[in-house]
């Protein structure tokens, strides 16, 4: 057991350190890509969690992401807090908003419980953080803009200090995720398994239902939350559009394209949405036979439905996940080739 | 001592009343029975005491509390363990970390330190993985304890929920239909299983199933239910020859002799096959189940396969119909090939498929579900025969089949597969779950199938009834075809098949423990897994297992023999 968690500890060590490399010596715009990759990359976890272990269905992640960004923004720009602490209070309040949000899942399931999450985030989206009620929470139209940042006494805000934001970030990540991995294997993460799997055995096997559902909800937001109090130091501000419905959906659309059971795959998803529309935009312009055509935001879209349809009928476990068995599978060839061979029951 | 009271117990679903007005008392030690027909409420009090559903009247009191309030995972805490019948197993789990579950459930562990595998968890975690494997030993699993739950077969998965109940250390178990499936020589060794852990854990059981031979085997009380009433109650013995309850649930006893003279008679030995499969292997994963099946079934003939659980039967049976895809040999239907063709397609053919699960739709009703036969077989059907085969199905003919019993939804499966007047029926398990009275009254619509050309090939837990329609059998053994003949000279070869393979219903408690010999549940052992082992002993112990390439348990109690005999 412990020389699995050592190969874990190592292997997202290397990871870690392979990821943080790759945006230095790019432009701004590549180095902001990378960090909006990993808030976003947040947000999957926060599924991997939610959906892969538990078994419940949201859509309303990128709410939580929001709340924790708008939170994290008001603390920096109007108490000029160091910013660790204005995570942590995104990372609550989107824990508080789980926790809520949890309360219908305890009698919901599938379809009703994700038009319940899916109303939730359209009342968030349109109402509260474009709502004059909420100023104090979202800094009116214009949002919060954070200038001046710093993170345990180290100057962090936006345009300059880019990488630093981003090596604190995937730092982070890197360490969630690896929680993350243990969980699925202890205790704990059987408990959520046993939910997922049969929430009817679960319960009268001794699981507390109610209680592991909301922390399951509780944790899941936290995640998303935590990626989201983020944004503003990567962005430099915070605004109503990143967390809106749409990304939402996006969230369980990517989540499942990936493979929703595996933490790695949160990160895979996380680069696809933060890269491919960006590099579209950038690169897919110009002439072609003497056309000009351009390829807008919205192909990505499409190409998400499309490549989301052919993986649901090729890869049932997400790219992800199906690449792992591909693996797996090679591996048990190989070693019945080697003479072992299966007793049958 | 009454350990649990229920009074006055009432639920209503819609107009149907599930139960009224039940009051039963359970005593400390006491293994109590309770049977009656398919619908009469029996898993409806299951959930109530387990506190899946909340009734509309009535009060439960267990050990002194009222449980009125509490939730399933209190109910568990005070004691209380169930199986199900819809088998609910953790599938994507192992079979040990199934039993884990419960234990870590109820020891109240946090999640953070085990996320952070902080030491705590960490030996929580080798105790009750330790305390797994000795139930597994015991329920002799062991080799299943690294397969997810759900790659088992049905028969197995039974005996893997018994294991996980018990695993919750219980005072009062609650077992539905957990014989279902399994033949004779199983049900007699469950049996046992069943005293053993009565004197061992000193755990109470509340009990239902259709096989009487189980029920008359262990209980020590039985009630008998019949449309949530209670319709009698007494001694086992008292029960069998009530009229009341023979008229309800048992039925008559049918003339036995009438099937030989039929059977000689009926199969056209001449006719060409109708269904020939020819030295097939097939399997899940990195897992081959068969190898080298190979057999025969002409139009009109009823044909049986025998075997213990696990021999390879219902794969066989998916094999045939295209549910999972033959690695080698060939399957030929009415003199086509249909290796590899999907299952509808081979389904059009005329090749009905009634698999262990039953194959319905939950969400449809059940005439919904008997009317999409006309979608299949191309015109209209009527679906009135169903209802006077089944006439039970007449009354729910508006309920979801997900919401049916599970005796009711085995008859719509029957239904909807003697509807479509196929030319081959294959039915796996046929009377799993079916009160006996239905059951016999199923092997008489086999016959009527062979009067009128349909051929049946039968996978059934019941050996004796089973051959006694049958024209001929085959025996699996570990997923290939051991012996075949014709269904009367097996019977008479009785010995043959009772020493090697199966065993056949035996007859008397006393013969049944003669006859289980090998299979006697360990009592030292028993002990080893209730009681705490100092942490030194337990670790020589593994130790001492692991040199020598057995199970711990198994070293355990040959130490425990040395201490005794000195
Ligand atoms: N959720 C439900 N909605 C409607 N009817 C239900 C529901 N659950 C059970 N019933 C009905 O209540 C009756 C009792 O069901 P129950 O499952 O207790 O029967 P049972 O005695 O266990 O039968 P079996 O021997 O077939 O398992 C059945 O007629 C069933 O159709
Ligand atoms: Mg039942």
């Amino acid at each position: 057991m412990t020389s699995r968690l050592m190969v874990r500890v190592l292997v997202t060590l290397v990871a870690f350190a392979v990821l943080a490399r790759i945006p230095v010596g790019f432009d701004v715009g590549f180095k902001f890509d990378s960090g909006l990759a990993v808030i976003w990359a947040f947000g999957l976890l926060s599924l991997v969690l939610l959906t892969g272990y538990v078994g419940q269905i949201s859509l309303c992640q990128a709410t939580f992401a929001g709340v924790g960004a708008y939170a994290a923004g008001m603390m920096t720009a109007t108490f000029h807090v160091d910013y660790i602490v204005a995570v942590a209070v995104g990372v609550a309040a989107a824990f508080a908003l789980g926790i809520i949000v949890g309360l219908p899942a305890l009698r919901l399931h599938g379809i009703t419980l994700a038009i319940v999450t899916l109303g939730i985030a359209l009342v968030f989206d349109r109402y509260v953080f474009q709502d004059h009620a909420f100023e104090w929470f979202t800094g009116g139209t214009g949002g919060w803009s954070v200038r001046e940042a710093s993170m345990f006494g180290l100057q962090m805000d936006s345009s300059k200090h880019l990488m630093a934001a981003y090596v604190v970030l995937l730092a982070l990540f890197c360490l969630v995720g690896l929680l993350m991995v243990n969980l699925h294997d202890s205790g704990a993460g059987r408990r959520f398994r046993a939910i997922r799997d049969s929430e009817l055995a679960a319960a009268t096997m001794g699981v507390d239902l109610i209680r592991y559902k909301l922390l399951a909800f509780g944790m899941s937001a936290a995640i998303a939350g935590l990626g989201g109090a983020f944004y503003p130091l990567v962005a430099g501000n915070v605004s109503p559009q990143p967390f809106w419905l749409f990304t939402s959906l996006q969230f369980a659309a990517i989540a499942v394209l990936m493979g929703v059971r595996y933490v790695p795959a949160a990160a895979l998803g996380g680069a696809f949405m933060a890269f491919v529309p960006d590099v579209l935009t950038r690169f897919g312009h110009g002439s072609l036979f003497g056309h000009q055509y351009e390829i807008s935001y919205d192909w990505f879209q499409i190409a998400v439905g499309v490549l989301l349809i052919v993986q649901l009928i090729a890869l049932p476990d997400g790219v992800w996940g199906d690449l792992r068995h591909r693996v797996g599978h090679a591996r048990s060839t190989v070693g019945a080739l080697g003479g072992r061979r299966v007793k049958v029951a | 001592m009454t350990m649990l009271r229920v009074r006055d117990m009432t639920v209503r679903f819609g107009g149907i009343v599930a139960l009224d007005g039940i009051s039963l008392d359970l005593n400390r030690g006491e293994i109590l029975g309770l049977i009656g027909p398919n619908g009469a409420g029996k898993t409806t009090l299951f959930n109530c005491i387990s506190g899946v559903i909340h009734p509309d009247r009535g009060s439960i009191f267990f050990e002194g509390h009222s449980l009125v309030y509490a939730p399933p995972h209190v109910r568990a805490r005070f004691g209380i363990a169930r199986t199900f019948q819809n088998l609910q197993l953790w599938g994507s789990m192992t079979v040990e970390e199934n039993l884990v579950v419960p234990m870590d459930a109820l020891g109240r562990r946090n999640t953070f330190s085990d996320a952070l595998y902080l030491p705590f968890s960490t030996y929580a975690e080798r105790a009750s993985r330790e305390r797994a494997r000795a139930i597994l030993h015991v329920l002799e699993l062991d080799r299943h304890a690294r397969t997810l739950a759900a790659d088992l077969p049905a028969g197995i998965q039974r005996r893997v929920e018994i294991a996980r109940a018990l695993a919750m250390r219980p005072r009062l178990l609650l077992l539905d239909e957990p014989a279902a499936g399994l033949d004779a020589q199983e049900t007699a060794r469950l049996a046992e299983l069943l005293h053993a852990v009565r004197q061992r854990f000193h755990v109470s059981m509340l009990l239902v199933d259709h096989d009487m031979s189980l029920v008359l085997r262990v209980c020590d009380y039985v009630y008998v239910l019949d449309f949530g009433k209670l319709l009698a109650r007494g001694q086992p013995s008292a029960i069998r020859s009530d009229p009341k309850v023979i008229a309800a649930y048992l039925g008559e006893e049918s003339k036995q002799s009438t099937g030989e003279t039929t059977t000689v008679v009926a199969a056209p030995k001449q006719a060409a096959p109708l269904l020939e499969v020819k030295q097939v292997a097939a399997g899940y994963g990195g897992l081959e189940v068969i190898r080298d099946v190979s057999l025969q079934v002409r139009p009109g003939e009823v044909v049986a396969c025998i075997g213990a659980n696990g021999a390879g039967k219902t794969t066989t049976l998916r094999a045939i119909s295209g549910m999972i895809h033959p690695r080698r040999g060939r399957v030929m239907f009415a003199g086509i090939e249909v290796t590899g063709r999907t299952a509808e397609r081979i389904s059009k053919l005329g090749l009905i498929h009634i698999p262990e699960g039953r194959g319905l739709f939950p969400r449809l009703t059940v005439e919904d579900t008997l009317r999409l036969v006309s979608n299949t077989a191309g015109h209209e059907v009527d679906i009135t025969p169903a209802f006077q085969l089944f006439p039970k199905l007449r009354e729910r003919r508006r309920q979801l089949v997900g919401t049916l019993s599970g005796g009711e939804q085995q008859m719509v499966a029957m239904a909807r597969a003697i509807l479509s007047r196929p030319r081959l029926v294959m039915i796996d398990e046929m009377s799993q779950g079916l009160a006996p009275s239905v059951v016999r009254q199923l092997f008489e619509i086999i016959r009527v199938f062979r009067d009128e050309g349909i051929a049946v090939l039968l996978v059934e837990q019941f050996v004796e009834s089973a051959l006694d329609v049958a024209d001929r059998a085959y025996v699996f053994e570990h997923g290939s075809i051991v012996l075949s003949g014709a269904a009367v000279d097996l019977r008479s070869d009785r010995k043959l098949v009772a020493g090697s393979y199966l065993g056949t219903a035996v007859e008397t408690p006393a013969m049944a423990a003669a006859d289980g010999n090998g299979h006697r549940v360990d009592p030292a052992l028993m002990e080893i897994v209730s009681v705490r082992v100092p942490a030194k002993v337990k670790r020589a112990l593994e130790q001492r297992a692991e040199a020598e390439g057995r199970p711990t348990g198994a070293v355990a109690i040959e130490l425990l023999e040395k201490v005794d005999r000195q």
